[in-house]
């Protein structure tokens, strides 16, 4: 595993000169790249590390307190959505081992509902990369993978955690593997009472309350089987996931009885392979999913399902001369049964991208082309490119530059939504283009790693929900959206007085301002997009001793404007998180440990989204069996 | 590390230096919380689940106008979605929808008096007498009997639906039933229902004439039928005239009535007026909307100058335009997020 971590950075260093010096350098090189590597170094990726994976419970917790992208959270446990680059929360895609998840209906992801144990690799695709992902990424795409190691033999691990709020979080991990077949299961399942004391300010004395209405259970398994082929591999994945939770109020409601339960089965095939310098993949993927809400006091009780059938093959050609030829194509059919439309809907959603990349010993230049069929909607032009050199012996510095175009199709809420639907909505358009520098510098047991992004995007058509002169709200094309801003980040590995040290700090500034007025009287014109934090920052310093660990994270999110005016907003919050644990090694290829975490350090009094609290200082204490 | 160290530091300083909690309001500044005869309070909705609704006070004599009145009184925030205000015997009763509740605030300084709570999903508030009154309600399938001496709900009424707006004449009630297209008819001194009228789809708004001859505007549902404006003369409890809307995309609302009760006004988009005698619907605006969202409509009952709210974009502060009745804009002001209701004080 550790070699394979060193493989990974070396590739990543070495990513050019591995493909100037012939794709057919070395398997090893080769077969880490399917996963690790697929957009070109010009544009701007984020790959989170496996500590920082693990140590998160939840997808949400790991992009609030381990990347730039800024989560909006309804409270511990409940909806949690992103704005990538100050866009909105149907802008950025969430795929699966390349199968995107993003519900049909709204285009959104509830990150509360992905528990980190059921992936290996996270990677964040900013920008104008997500749209090499697919279509409707106009902030980036987050790609969650899985990472099938052959030869392994026997591993896994048991995990048990207990902490406030009577929350228990068990995980299981058992694999097997020889060098021709690999299985793998996860087991998991997560309760809580989530009953943490707040402060009501929004009551006559500021009474402390207890949070009453937001339990939870959760549970879900994956299973995968792989067999090793000659140059690749197939393996076909199942993963079922069942969420069960109440739907707190905000402090101002007293009245609430609100339930939403979520069921979906995922499963996929996929055929990885390498012929002569052809390396391939295809996947082919059915989800479902299935969300239940009901709300007692106004007596509704809605059934969505969806059903998603998606096949892609995706492929890369390394020609002569350091060319490589991608060529991806998807095919994807959505359907939704949904008690708020009138009847069920569906359509095909299809893309093909084309790119061509060279490879010069320092520069690398690609382009790409989307074609796309969504519906009766066919867009034959949303084009890519990118540039990127580097600098000193070992391009250590490199400079980099792209530009794209992406569309954002409307969801079936958008078209179908009954009332209201507006069958008539243009598609999303994004113009995106960035300009970035990283520096790499590794010396004996360093390694650092600093980028500064500057990025710039014009949304066209922007949709909005609003209600008309019939009183019923409905979508349209009504703004026109300005994003801009900085990204900096920091990796840093060392070792200090036999004590390593991995440091990761991520700062972002995002101007995300919307452009065009309703009437003369818009006060919301180059005024910030409501819940979009013109700063984030976050950093996590983790130090390994012995068998010791300390790893302390911290996240500012900045001041977020409620009212498109920026007349009200939520002040700025900062949250610490600590953690300790000790491992025990109980023979020679198996060990115990303890952590013991402490969420919200300080005790700080905050909410997320307005009048939705969100817990005090809280403990978490787990200890885990681990096989290798 | 150092770097990190001091970093954090700083930044807990920062923290320390200054406590904000939860939401805040940049330009809610105090101007004047009294309030005296002739003053125009407007309630401002707020977005559903982001609890910024408010009062705002606004002074015709001075043109002022004071924001979130309420809070700069009460240091809590009012709640969320606020529907309604009525003013009753010196006090304004405040209908919070999402808050399930009423506050009860002094009309003079906007103290509050009392909290009535357990409601559902109230909607409008009606005054019967020194020691009750009704509250309509969207899902409770009841109106609900509130005991004013206590300030508590002391019972209900079941209805089957949707109640919307309420009107008192003549020791009778009159309530628009959403749901069933119907004015119920009910008699306060025992709280049972006498009879219900059929009126047009989603009877919303109901006022009263000089001649005593109830005016109900129907909005028609969405898309369903033609909305239609229904005269009921309520001493026959017979229907004598319906005027309908050409379009079945229409969708007026808002029905209101000078203090003299022979013009009526409502929006359909841009602002209508109607004499009572009229014998056909107004078809050349008061106030034509240019990509206006016209949300709610106040008749001042002194000089009858006609107040209109524009709430924008529905998450910004919105626009209140004041008219002279002859059509004439005299003032425009801004108020909270999504004002609709208004109320004169007496």
């Amino acid at each position: 595993m550790k070699s394979l971590i060193v493989l990974l950075i070396l590739n990543i260093m070495l990513w050019q000169t591995s493909f100037s010096q012939g794709a057919k350098d070395t398997i090893n090189i080769e077969s880490v790249e399917i996963v690790a590597k697929k957009i070109p170094a010009a544009y701007k990726t984020t790959k989170l590390d496996s500590s920082s994976i693990s140590e998160s419970t939840k997808l949400s917790d790991l992009l609030q307190e381990h990347s730039p992208i800024f989560i909006k959270t309804y409270g511990s446990g409940s909806l949690a959505t992103v704005s990538f680059r100050g866009t909105g929360a149907s802008h950025t895609s969430v795929l699966w081992n390349d199968i995107s998840l993003n519900s049909p209906m709204n285009g959104q992801i509830d990150f509360s509902l992905y528990p980190t144990l059921f992936f290996d690799d996270a990677e964040l695709h900013h920008g104008a990369s997500g749209l090499i992902d697919g279509n409707g990424s106009l902030g980036g795409s987050v790609n969650l993978s899985n990472n099938p190691v052959f030869n392994k033999g026997l591993n896994g691990s048991v995990q048990q955690s207990i902490g406030s709020f009577s929350s228990y979080i068990t995980s299981v991990k058992i694999g097997y593997s020889n060098k021709d077949w690999l299985t793998e299961t996860q087991l998991y399942y997560n309760s809580s009472k989530n009953n943490f004391e707040y402060i009501n300010i929004a009551l006559q004395d500021k009474p402390v309350l207890t949070q009453n209405r937001a339990e939870l259970q959760q549970y879900g398994f994956q299973q995968a089987i792989y067999r090793n082929l000659k140059n690749g591999n197939i393996g076909v994945r199942l993963w079922y996931f069942n969420s069960d939770r109440m739907l707190p109020s905000t402090m101002q409601t007293s009245l609430n009885d609100e339930n939403q339960q979520d069921e979906s089965l995922r499963t996929l095939i996929e055929w990885n392979g390498l012929i002569g310098n052809l390396k391939y993949k295809w996947v082919t993927a059915f989800l479902k999913d299935e969300l239940i809400y009901s709300n007692t006091l106004s007596k509704i009780n809605a059934k969505n399902n969806i059903y998603l059938i998606n096949s892609k093959i995706l492929t890369k050609y390394y020609l002569k001369y350091n060319f490589v030829l991608t060529n991806d194509a998807s095919i994807k059919y959505e359907a939704v049964k949904a008690d708020g439309y009138d009847a069920e809907h569906n359509r095909y959603n299809n893309t093909w991208l084309l790119g061509l990349s060279k490879n010069f010993k320092r520069l690398n230049i690609d382009a790409f082309n989307r074609f796309t069929q969504v519906g009766e909607n066919t867009q034959l032009l949303s084009p890519n490119g990118g540039i990127s050199y580097g600098f000193f012996k070992h391009n250590q510095l490199k400079l980099k530059a792209n530009a794209g175009i992406n569309y954002n199709y409307p969801t079936f809420n958008d078209l179908c939504w009954n009332p209201g639907g507006n069958p008539n909505l243009n598609p999303e358009r994004a113009e995106m283009t960035e300009f970035g520098i990283n520096y790499i510098q590794k010396v004996n047991q360093t390694l650092l790693e600093i980028e500064a992004t500057g990025f710039y995007s014009y949304v066209y058509d922007w949709i909005i929900w609003q209600p008309t002169s019939t009183g019923i709200w409905s979508p349209s094309n009504l703004k026109e959206v300005e994003n801009k801003g900085i990204e900096l980040s920091l990796k840093l590995k060392t070792i200090i007085n036999k004590t390593s040290v991995i440091a990761n700090a991520n700062y972002s500034n995002t101007f995300s301002t919307n452009l065009k007025g309703q009437s003369e009287f818009d006060n919301s014109i180059d005024k910030q997009l409501i819940y979009v934090p013109f700063h984030k920052m976050n950093y996590s310093i983790r130090l390994l001793y012995n068998t010791f660990s300390l790893s302390y994270n911290y996240s500012y999110t900045g001041k977020r404007f409620m009212s498109t005016d920026n007349n009200w907003y939520l002040p700025a919050n900062f949250i610490s998180n600590i953690g300790l644990s000790k491992k025990f090694k109980t023979s020679n290829n198996s060990n115990v440990s303890t952590s013991f975490k402490i969420n919200n350090l300080f005790n700080q009094d905050y909410q997320s989204i307005a009048w939705r609290p969100m817990p005090g200082r809280n403990y978490l204490f787990t200890l885990t069996f681990q096989l290798n | 590390m150092r770097f990190f160290v001091t970093i954090s530091f700083l930044l807990l300083l920062i923290s320390c230096s200054k406590e904000e909690l939860g939401p805040q309001c940049i330009d809610c500044i105090e101007e004047d919380t009294d309030t005296e005869y002739a003053d125009v309070l407007i309630v401002n909705e707020g977005n559903f689940g982001f609890g910024n609704g408010s009062i705002s006070l606004y002074k015709p004599s001075n043109q002022i106008a004071s924001q979130n009145i309420f809070q700069q009184s009460n240091t809590t925030p009012l709640g969320d979605v606020i529907q309604s205000i009525t003013q009753f015997n010196n006090k304004a009763y405040i209908v919070v929808n999402n808050s399930n509740k009423v506050e009860v605030v002094d009309i003079n300084n906007f103290n509050s008096i009392a909290t009535i709570s357990g409601f559902n999903s109230p909607r409008y508030f009606l005054a019967i007498n020194n020691n009750k009154a009704y509250v309509s309600d969207l899902y409770a399938n009841s109106i609900q009997i509130v005991d004013l001496t206590n300030n508590i709900i002391s019972g209900n009424i079941s209805i089957a639906g949707w109640t919307e707006e309420l009107l008192l004449h003549n020791d009778t009630v009159y309530v628009c039933d959403m749901t069933n297209d119907n004015i119920i008819i009910i008699n306060p001194l025992n709280n049972t229902l006498i009879d219900s009228v059929k009126v047009g789809r989603q009877p919303s708004s109901i006022v009263k004439d000089q001649n005593n001859k109830l005016w109900i505007l129907c909005d028609g549902g969405f898309n369903e039928t033609n909305p239609t404006l229904i005269k009921y003369n309520p001493q026959t409890r017979t229907i004598e005239a319906t005027f309908v809307f050409p379009n079945i995309t229409e969708s007026p609302n808002g029905l209101t009535i000078n203090a003299t009760g022979n013009q009526l006004y409502f929006i359909n988009s841009s602002i209508y007026t109607m004499n009572i005698n009229d014998a056909l619907l107004p078809t050349t605006p008061f106030v034509s909307s240019t990509n206006n969202n016209f949300y709610g409509l106040g008749i001042d009952p002194i000089n009858e100058e006609v107040y209109i709210s524009d709430a924008i974009d529905f998450v910004q502060n919105g626009v209140i335009f004041r008219y002279s009745n002859s059509g004439n804009l005299i003032h425009q002001f801004n108020s909270g997020i999504i004002p609709g209701d208004f109320l004169f004080i007496k």
